[in-house]
């Protein structure tokens, strides 16, 4: 039987940290995700980036407004099922409040084989209509030759000031 | 204690903190200063977000630690993201102090009677979740002879404050919120007009 070839293939943890040492963030704040625990482990081995942990992704976005009224340069990491969780946060600080947010959000249970619309997974499927929906700019990171699309998930938040989200396609490495 | 009197010595005792309000304090601060609501220096009022605003002020506090950070939420905006207490427990900022005004009620929705009313304890969650110090009031006086001695206090510091349901109060007071006036002003102020 032929494998099917993945079309989303992993980003080593170390190159996002690079891109975010780049930007200047200074605060990553996460609810775990298993897809971006490698990441979430760099993070943890490193001092330059505060590594802050939420219970809940509403918290997150709410702590990253906190964070840049007081002059930082947070960036959030959360799974896709948070991310629908939080959306009367993501409606009331990013798009009300014009807030800044930048998120990567990693597609936990996605089938890599497949484009996130054609997955099985509803909510897999259903984060890029959404997020249409609500108007909310995403930038697929669906290989190490897109990890340009942090940085202009980033830029595009500050620049809109609102939400922008990173959607990271296979599980990091 | 009336809400009035909590949040007069509350702003009595503020100095230069920052301060951030929501639900049911929000009025209440408002009808105490004699700026206009959306432009009270160093301040937000939240909506739109309940049981954000705890969380809100756990990162200005971790952005700007050189400032005090007093957070008036209320009884049913705290439940609504009872997590929170965990997290800024976790994070452990020194200068956060969290006032929960505690009615029993949902007042912006009816009054409508909190569930386990009466027999849930937010301080001892606190204390659980591990904030630094914990302490409660039911009586203004006392209260506000406390109050300069726990803001001296090593935080994060979790205050529970018993006040009285006042029906209505809140829906005509936080009316006109600007939350994107306030927050933007806010970052304008501590960061710059380059910020």
């Amino acid at each position: 039987m032929v494998q099917a070839e993945p079309v989303a293939l992993p980003v080593s943890a170390e190159a996002i940290v690079h891109e975010l040492d780049e930007l200047d963030v200074t605060d990553v704040v996460n609810v775990p995700d298993t897809h971006q625990r490698s990441l979430l482990a760099a993070l943890a081995r490193q001092s330059r980036i505060r590594l802050l942990t939420a219970c809940t992704e509403d918290e997150a976005i709410a702590i990253n407004a906190g964070l840049w009224m007081g002059g930082r340069r947070p960036v959030l990491s959360i799974q896709h099922v948070g991310l629908l969780a939080a959306m009367n946060n993501v409606k009331a600080l990013c798009m009300d409040a014009r807030i800044p947010t930048c998120m990567l959000v990693g597609y936990f249970g996605r089938d890599v084989t497949r484009s996130a619309r054609d997955n099985a997974s509803r909510a897999v499927r259903l984060i890029e209509p959404t997020l249409d929906t609500w108007g909310v700019a995403y930038f697929p990171l669906e290989g190490p030759e897109d990890l340009a699309a942090i940085g202009r998930a980033y830029r595009h938040s500050v620049e809109h000031s609102g939400a922008a989200v990173v959607l990271v396609g296979a599980p990091t490495s | 204690m009336r809400r009035v009197e909590a949040i007069a010595a509350l702003i009595a005792e503020r100095g230069d903190a920052l301060t951030v309000t929501t639900e049911q304090a929000i009025g209440a601060w408002r009808a105490a200063v004699t700026e206009p609501a959306n432009d009270i220096p160093d301040h937000l009022d939240i909506v739109g977000c309940m049981g954000s605003a705890s969380t809100i002020a756990l990162g200005l506090a971790l952005a700007r630690p050189e400032r005090r950070v007093i957070i008036v939420d209320g009884d049913g905006s705290l439940l609504m993201q009872l997590g929170s207490l965990v997290t800024i427990a976790g994070a452990a900022p020194p200068n956060l102090f969290h006032f929960v005004l505690e009615n029993g009620v949902y007042e912006t929705s009816g009054s409508q009677p909190l569930p386990a009313e009466g027999r849930f304890d937010l301080t001892g969650m606190a204390r659980a979740a591990g904030y630094a110090h914990t302490a409660e009031f039911d009586d203004a006086r006392t209260f506000a002879s406390a109050l300069p001695e726990l803001l001296q206090r090593h935080g994060p510091v979790f205050v529970s404050v018993r006040t009285e349901p006042e029906d209505g109060y809140l829906v005509r007071s936080s009316a006109g919120t600007k939350l994107d006036q306030q927050m933007h002003a806010l970052r304008k102020r501590l960061v710059g007009e380059g910020g």
